[in-house]
């Protein structure tokens, strides 16, 4: 891939992503916010492809593009109101809110910029990326692993005990 | 003009910043979960990011946003079962609304 | 690979998992009582295998995993206070509408993540056992369904604790980033100051400031103890924070370095005066005990970073052995707090009045838990003040101790306040509260350790010691 189509598909895929991750913060409608949502974690798994990522680019999309953001749908439609057109408003903070956001940007874009990340190790060979995943999943990241099995499973566990509530149904 | 860590790196950080934003100003329970999700994107961009430009000679850095996503997963799982369970008992979502405690 | 380093967590998850199952094969649903006690006999058979894992200091999968003295200390406090929490809770489940056994399955399931944070010697090993244990507090504080204060409680720790994840992940993200490993102590060669590790360690600190409640990022604290079943608030005070430190004293000690890279101890030190001061000054107007609690555990998060800012075995050892008899007089509180919650209805200050006539023991034993947490000699409190700030004055740094004490006597009155209004104050009516036998228990425990380790403090002392020596 030469630098140009690079370039073009960095600033396309950014492009995306931001806007869409603009749209759910700032739409006053909380279901546009969810399609946005959706929209800005399909551009975050182009931008893994560009990243020699494409498996979590799979998983990306998924996850998040398919169980994470049909949750939040889910989660919009059931707690819906009459009128949807404000559901999505700000409180009182809001410049408060946009102001820290802000400075934190300028901040952390100041610091990122005039640091001198330096390159580690040799590059391995990113078509053998599932292969290298899996052996560190199951390798030296195992204790984790488990971990997050067990979490998932008190996830699951936690969330019946809660969305079933209080009464036999 | 080559693109490069600093590119991803600002990417990132512009989410993360959107992702806090709404998670500041939002009212609605389902809206600050979905700024927090985006801030979770943001930190697995820098995670691949550096994967890539750093740190290629392992995938440390893939692992490593694997598990957010496992983990960011369970956590809308939980957390909208919770958005459930308050809705039924007062109809409402928002987040101003949760003021039987003192906040 | 060795296997046998692992085996607290894995006895820990098999029980939690055989709960699971028990709750599901058992024929009557409500009927929780077994489970609870098989929790209980589960628990201290794990507590008895951990006294023999001392004195193995191994590294396990390239390092990610370690077993030190440190982490079996800091794994026999989260088991001590996993057990307190099921005795003081047994009574509290019958209250509970629905979902009674998978209760217990719960508890067992944070103390698990809260043995992988304490043995994970990565950030990425360290963050899937910090969620762990939180996800599983999302559920467990808005486990009274159908009662509002509770599941907004459970709301408003999940939006707060996942928020606090995301930038705590943020910085980790830059250490990677900075260093290209995940390991603890290979950082520590790697990193040099930059503008970028400067941001790390700032949103690092607000990560693990928000998980250990220390001022600025203690807000959620008071109102999630508040909304949160009482044994779990307890559990939240004692494990979850101990948790944190563990944590955050591993990460700091072992991977952030002081020369040439970002001074995290000053910082620490201004968040430590700031949480002492505050926590302190705040608890005086509380009326709810629940609240009232919640600032002094803010209190004591300040006086246990006194310990990280010495950065030497003295302090850490002084944080451990703060951190177990904070465990045991904050248990003695919150189970006195429970039976009286449940059998007056009430969680404010004013109606405990007369708690000495119509129950003493519940009355001394709070007594006994409060002072030992405002550090009175000859209880255990005092002790581990002592330790924690003799080391930061061995360093020739005063004014921690200074603060340190004067907040002290601060607590001094609005713990004695409590102490006041029980025993002093007539009661509004006499009938004798009834006890059941499981809190009996745990408050006798906790009385006779926090005057026992206050007498006698050596041999916790010792074994505190030798864990702190281990992270050296």
């Amino acid at each position: 891939m030469n630098d140009f189509i690079f370039a073009a598909a960095f600033y396309g895929l950014a492009g995306m992503t931001i806007l869409s991750a603009a749209g759910v913060v700032f739409l006053k409608d909380i279901v546009h916010s969810a399609l946005m949502l959706a929209l800005s974690f399909i551009g975050v798994a182009g931008l893994y492809v560009l990243l020699n990522a494409d498996f979590l680019a799979a998983v990306q999309i998924l996850v998040y593009g398919g169980a994470v953001a049909i949750l939040i749908a889910f989660g919009v439609m059931l707690t819906r109101r009459r009128n949807m057109k404000e559901s999505n408003p700000n409180n009182r903070w809001v410049i408060y809110a946009s102001f820290v956001s802000a400075a934190f940007f300028a901040i952390c874009g100041w610091a990122l910029m005039g640091t001198d990340f330096k390159p580690v190790g040799q590059q391995v060979n990113p078509e053998a990326a599932v292969e290298g995943l899996a052996s560190l999943l199951l390798g030296d990241y195992v204790v984790a692993f488990e971990s997050a099995a067990v979490l998932l499973l008190v996830a699951l566990v936690g969330a019946i005990i809660l969305a079933k509530g209080a009464k036999e149904a | 003009m080559t693109i490069g860590l600093t590119h991803f790196l600002l990417l990132g950080t512009a989410l993360f910043c959107l992702g806090l934003y709404g998670l500041l100003s939002k009212r609605n329970a389902i809206a600050i979960l979905m700024g927090i999700e985006l801030m979770l994107n943001a930190v697995n961009i820098n995670l691949i990011a550096f994967n890539k430009y750093v740190a290629a000679g392992s995938y440390t850095g893939q692992v490593f946003s694997v598990f957010v996503i496992v983990v960011a997963a369970a956590e809308v799982a939980v957390g909208l079962a919770l958005v459930l369970a308050i809705y039924k008992d007062r109809l409402s979502t928002n987040v101003d609304d949760l003021d039987w405690l003192k906040w | 690979m060795n296997m046998s380093l692992l085996s607290t967590e894995i006895l820990t998850a098999v029980l939690a998992c055989g709960l699971l199952i028990l709750c599901l094969l058992s024929p009557n649903k409500e009927k929780h009582r077994g489970i609870g006690y098989a929790t209980l006999f589960g628990l201290l058979a794990i507590l008895v295998t951990t006294f023999f894992q001392y004195g193995i200091n191994e590294t396990t999968f390239h390092e990610l995993w370690i077993h030190d003295d440190y982490s079996v200390f800091m794994k026999e406090l989260f088991l001590v206070a996993a057990i307190l929490v099921t005795l003081s809770s047994i009574d509290f489940v019958d209250t509970l509408p629905r979902f009674r056994s998978e209760y217990y399955s719960l508890i067992v399931f944070a103390a698990l993540g809260m043995m992988v944070m304490a043995s994970a010697n990565d950030l990425v090993t360290i963050y899937v056992g910090m969620e762990l244990m939180t996800i599983t507090f999302f559920v467990l504080v808005a486990y009274v369904l159908g009662n509002g204060r509770s599941s907004e409680a459970g709301v408003k720790y999940l939006l707060l604790g996942a928020a606090s994840s995301a930038v705590l992940l943020f910085g980790m993200s830059l250490l990677y980033g900075l260093t290209g490993t995940t390991v603890i102590p290979e950082m520590m060669a790697k990193l040099h100051w930059s503008p970028a590790l400067v941001i790390a360690v700032v949103t690092l600190i607000a990560g693990f400031g928000f998980k250990i409640s220390a001022v600025p990022f203690h807000m959620w604290s008071p109102d999630i103890y508040e909304g949160a079943p009482t044994p779990i608030t307890g559990y939240l005070a004692v494990a979850s924070k101990a948790a944190g430190f563990a944590v955050l004293v591993r990460v700091f000690i072992d991977g952030l370095p002081l020369q040439n890279g970002v001074d995290w101890l000053t910082v620490m030190s201004v968040l430590a005066g700031i949480t002492m001061v505050i926590g302190n000054v705040v608890a005086i107007p509380q009326t709810n005990i629940k609240r009232m609690l919640a600032y002094s555990s803010v209190a004591q998060a300040g006086y246990l970073l006194v310990g990280l800012m010495s950065a030497d075995a003295a302090g850490v050892k002084g944080i451990l052995f703060y951190a177990m008899l904070y465990v045991v007089a904050n248990m003695g509180a919150f189970a006195v707090a429970i039976v009286v919650a449940k059998e007056l209805g009430t969680e404010e200050i004013p109606d405990y009045a007369g708690l000495a006539i119509r129950q003493p023991l519940l009355a001394s034993v709070m007594t006994i838990s409060l002072l030992s947490l405002a550090g009175i000699p000859p209880l255990a409190g005092f002790v581990g003040k002592l330790y924690l700030f003799s080391a930061i004055m061995d360093k020739g740094v005063l004014w921690p101790a200074f603060v340190g004490f004067v907040m002290s006597m601060v607590s001094v009155y609005y713990y004695l306040n409590v102490a006041l209004y029980m025993w002093r104050d007539e009661p509004k009516d006499n009938r004798p509260i009834h006890v059941p036998g499981a809190i009996k228990f745990t408050v006798l425990f906790a009385m006779v350790a926090t005057v026992f380790f206050g007498i006698y403090p050596g041999p916790l002392a010792e074994v505190a010691t030798m864990a702190a020596k281990s992270l050296f």
